[in-house]
């Protein structure tokens, strides 16, 4: 059974539809890349997956139980989280207090505990700046807290918006081999990027989205043709 | 001297005001014109149960005002959410007058008065200097609660999650932070500290009217403003800086200090033109509210 | 494009004629049926004036102002210190510490009105230099801030004013025709702004206070323009009060004042002219049934007793429901049209 199965997704943000009917499936263990151009709507699917954009039509399971019309906190409880666009990390808080937030669905302490351990494990530099503001770390050691602290929550499916953003290209290779050790683990990983490259090599399916719908599916053998990459990601014309 | 500790517990009061009112800003960007009438209805309560023992009394009046303030969120400003501060403002606004007529048809225009602890009212010396002893309860509970507010916002969950919410509550919603429970939250816990301001005004100034709470709250309004709104600790110094100051002016003004109020209403207008976003603000960032 | 900047840009005269004569035909309709309603209706055309005055800067710019009350204030002073006999300024009980040059000041009743309007706008222009740099929430605290410093000063101040009392004996109109005059021309006034480049402007810096900028719009200027024009529509509409109260007291003009007309905006609709009009026209007959049932009168066969004090707590509940209904007022931010004779196109 899929862990996570988008069904003719729909939405927009009041009259302005961004989607038009996107759908894909995604296996436990599974990474799955999604690309585009600006402005194709990648991020509109990411919130309306973790229930921040209301769906104007299609479904959301997630392992089997459908999550579409939940609020984001609901989401993240039956363990799908987000690591939204631009990190957003509480710059004015301390990294531990940013991992405590990842906390928040999580009743019981002991799991808790290790739940931190684990990701202190991944990430020595959380541990060796705990008490740091998160806002003084460096891009890269601030995506990481990013990434941390949707995974203390402990989510089956993570859903990554743009990763790689604003990192120098050394710390992206870092950042994508520590999401490669997560799905080692076991959990599910969503990647959303503008840099096709980078995503089409690493994940095992890559969807091409462009003007709200689903244009080309790619496996990390596409990567190495050029010119097909480029006619899948700009359209016929390129 | 007195008029230090006079000054100092005004402040206090005033700063418990602004927190309460930065409190519900800081997870809904709601600036609760009708905490006023939180504050009036702790008053009211206190001097209708004036007959019970003064903390039964205060604790009912803090439940009240909760429950009160709780309701206002969920009948009305819960569905206002993301309509903009100014609608918001707007509606708070109405509802404020909305509730200071709905005392009037229960309560009466006329004041209620009760002697709430009347034995604050008196005074001793010490060190041969006159004190009263309200001044000195008022600047001790004033502390007792700061320093409650301060264990509770920076070594707490709760306050984790109110302090995360107030910088950015998409991503603390994303995080699994639940903003109904934790905007209730914050609504309740500024009901509470109303009651603590309707509490040590009533012991102060016992007769009580509709309006009893609009004073206190425009002008912690006020210091919220200057003080710097985006941040709790910003709109209780705030607070406090107008309470003091206008403690301080009512003092040393003599006669003319009937126009305390100018004086300090221009003290804010040239503070917001030198710092939009309030003393405590870092940069001249531009305006998110 | 046309779409995002809501409200008027050209000259429609279905637009301007719809207000002016809805206002035109209550105001003489209604104001012939007892003379207390003409009285009414006389109230209304003040509160009418304050609200498009209000409509012209909150409308417009999207910047909340409480501070409009201090113009209408100033405005009512001169004019009715200017107007008041020089007899009752010398004698009367409160005003005994009045300065000598005013109460030598005299002026007949149109100068005033004048002289209300001027002193409104000059006290919005001078205000407004320094304000119209803040936005949002301290813009909102600021005119706030100014109105109880007005208040403050007027309630105290005994040489220029009769402080908390009243100053009586003020020269009322004689009918419902010249504050109905006054108030079209307003009307006028105002529509006339709402379409020019400056108001266009204003309303694209409402939209995207950043894009504004970036088109050459300095928003500080348009703000300001519109915060005089505003200044002065609120100094006439408290001149046109006090001559209808025949009465100066600064309590008319501070928070009940401010709520009232805010409301009047809001729950007809801030973003146009016909949404003031409407706000006031509703807020204004819901508030005169109110007050004939709390006088335990029938109307059109129906008779409540209201208690006393019911009528305010209706209006306000009213206001927030219409904001829980739809927070962009009953005329939904669209200008006068008539559904049945064709659409204005849209777009």
């Amino acid at each position: 059974m899929a862990i996570l199965e988008v069904k003719d997704l729909q939405a927009g943000y009041g009259k302005v539809d961004v989607l038009f009917g996107v759908s894909f499936s995604l296996e436990p263990g599974q990474s799955l890349g999604i690309v585009g151009p600006n402005g194709a709507g990648k991020s509109t699917l990411m919130k309306a997956i973790a229930g921040e954009v209301a769906l104007k039509s299609g479904s959301v399971h997630l392992q089997g139980s459908p999550i579409s019309g939940k609020k984001p906190e609901d989401v993240v409880r039956l363990g799908l989280s987000l690591v939204p666009e631009g990190r957003q990390i509480f710059g004015g808080l301390t990294v531990t207090e940013n991992l405590m937030l990842g906390l928040t669905g999580r009743r019981d302490k002991a799991s808790s505990k290790q739940a931190l351990d684990q990701v202190r494990g991944l990430f020595p530099v959380l541990n060796t700046h705990a008490e740091y503001q998160a806002g003084m770390l460096s891009g890269g050691q601030q995506q990481q807290l990013a990434i941390a602290r949707a995974l203390v929550a402990d989510p089956k499916v993570l859903l990554l918006d743009e990763p790689s953003l604003g990192l120098a290209p050394t710390v992206i290779m870092d950042v994508f081999s520590k999401l490669k050790e997560i799905i080692a683990l076991g959990t599910s990983v969503v990647i959303v990027e503008q840099r096709a490259h980078l995503v089409t090599a690493f994940a095992e399916k890559t969807l091409i989205i462009r003007a709200g719908k689903v244009q080309a599916t790619l496996t990390p053998e596409d990567a190495k043709d050029e010119v097909a990459l480029r006619r899948a990601y700009f359209g016929a014309g390129a | 001297m007195q008029a230090i500790l006079d000054a100092i517990s005004l402040g206090g009061t005033y700063a418990l005001a602004a927190l309460g009112l930065g409190l519900v800003f800081g997870v809904m960007r709601l600036v609760n014109f009708a905490h006023a009438e939180l504050i009036t209805i702790s008053a009211y309560v206190m001097v209708v149960t004036n007959d019970l023992p003064l903390l039964i009394s205060f604790l009912l009046a803090s439940l009240v005002a909760a429950l009160l303030a709780i309701l206002t969120e969920l009948a009305i400003y819960r569905r206002l959410r993301g309509t903009g501060p100014a609608i918001m403002l707007i509606a708070s606004f109405g509802l404020s007058v909305g509730l200071q007529k709905s005392y009037e048809l229960i309560f009466g225009a006329l004041p209620r008065s009760a002697a709430v602890a009347p034995w604050m009212t008196g005074s001793f010396e010490f060190a041969g200097l006159n004190f009263t002893i309200s001044s000195l309860v008022t600047v001790a509970i004033t502390i007792a609660i700061l320093l409650a507010m301060g264990y509770l916002v920076e070594r707490t969950t709760l306050g984790l999650q109110l302090r995360a919410a107030a910088t950015d509550f998409k991503t603390a919603r994303l995080l699994g932070v639940r903003s109904n429970r934790l905007i209730g939250s914050a609504f309740a816990i500024s009901g509470i500290l109303a009651s603590a301001v309707g509490f040590i005004l009533v012991v102060e100034n016992p007769q009580v009217d509709p309006m009893f709470g609009l004073n206190i709250t425009i002008l912690a309004l006020v210091g919220i403003v200057i003080g710097g709104i985006s941040s709790l600790r910003g709109a209780a110094l705030g607070g406090f800086i107008v309470g003091f100051i206008l403690s301080i002016l009512n003092t040393f003004l003599g006669n003319a200090r009937v126009y305390a109020y100018s004086y300090l209403f221009l003290a804010v207008v040239i503070i917001l033109l030198v710092r939009p976003g309030g003393i405590l603000s870092k940069r001249n960032e531009m305006e998110r509210v | 494009m046309s779409k995002k900047l809501a409200g008027l840009t050209k000259f429609n005269t279905r637009e301007l004629f719809g207000p002016l004569l809805t206002v035109l035909i209550l105001s003489i309709g209604v104001g012939a049926i007892s003379a207390s309603l003409q009285l009414a209706v006389q109230f209304a055309l003040c509160n009418l004036v304050m609200v498009i005055a209000l409509q012209v800067f909150v409308g417009n710019s999207g910047v909340l102002s409480f501070g409009h009350g201090a113009f209408a204030m100033v405005g009512a002073w001169i004019s009715g210190m200017s107007t008041a006999s020089e007899r009752v300024k010398g004698n009367a009980l409160a005003l005994q510490e009045l300065w000598q040059p005013l109460v030598g000041f005299n002026l007949n009743l149109y100068l005033s009105i004048l002289a209300g309007m001027v002193l409104g706008a000059l006290i919005a222009a001078i205000t407004g230099a320094f304000l119209m740099r803040l936005n949002g929430l301290a813009a909102g605290i600021a005119t706030f801030a100014l109105l109880g410093l007005f208040y403050n000063f007027f309630f105290n101040n005994i040489t220029f004013g009769p402080g908390s009392q009243a100053l009586p004996a003020v020269p009322k109109f004689s009918g419902v025709y010249e504050p109905l005059v006054l108030s079209l021309i307003a009307i006028v006034v105002v529509y006339l702004f709402n379409i020019s480049a400056t108001a266009r402007n204003l309303r694209a810096s409402r939209e995207d206070l950043l894009a504004a900028p970036a088109l050459g719009v300095s928003i500080q200027r348009v703000r300001w323009i519109a915060f005089t024009i505003s200044g002065a529509l609120a100094g006439l509409s408290g001149a046109m009060y006090v001559h209808v109260a025949g009465t100066w007291q600064v309590q008319d003009y501070y928070l009940v004042f401010t709520f009232l007309t805010l409301a009047m905006l809001v729950i007809g609709g801030s973003a146009s002219l016909w949404g003031a009009v409407v706000g006031t026209l509703v807020v204004t007959a819901v508030g005169q049934i109110l007050l004939l049932w709390e006088q335990g009168k029938s109307i059109v066969g129906i008779k409540l007793d209201l208690p006393n004090g019911a009528r305010s707590l209706i209006i306000a509940g009213s206001l927030v429901a219409m904001l829980l209904w739809r927070f962009a007022g009953v005329t939904n931010g669209k200008e006068f049209s008539i559904p049945f004779l064709g659409k204005r196109k849209s777009g």
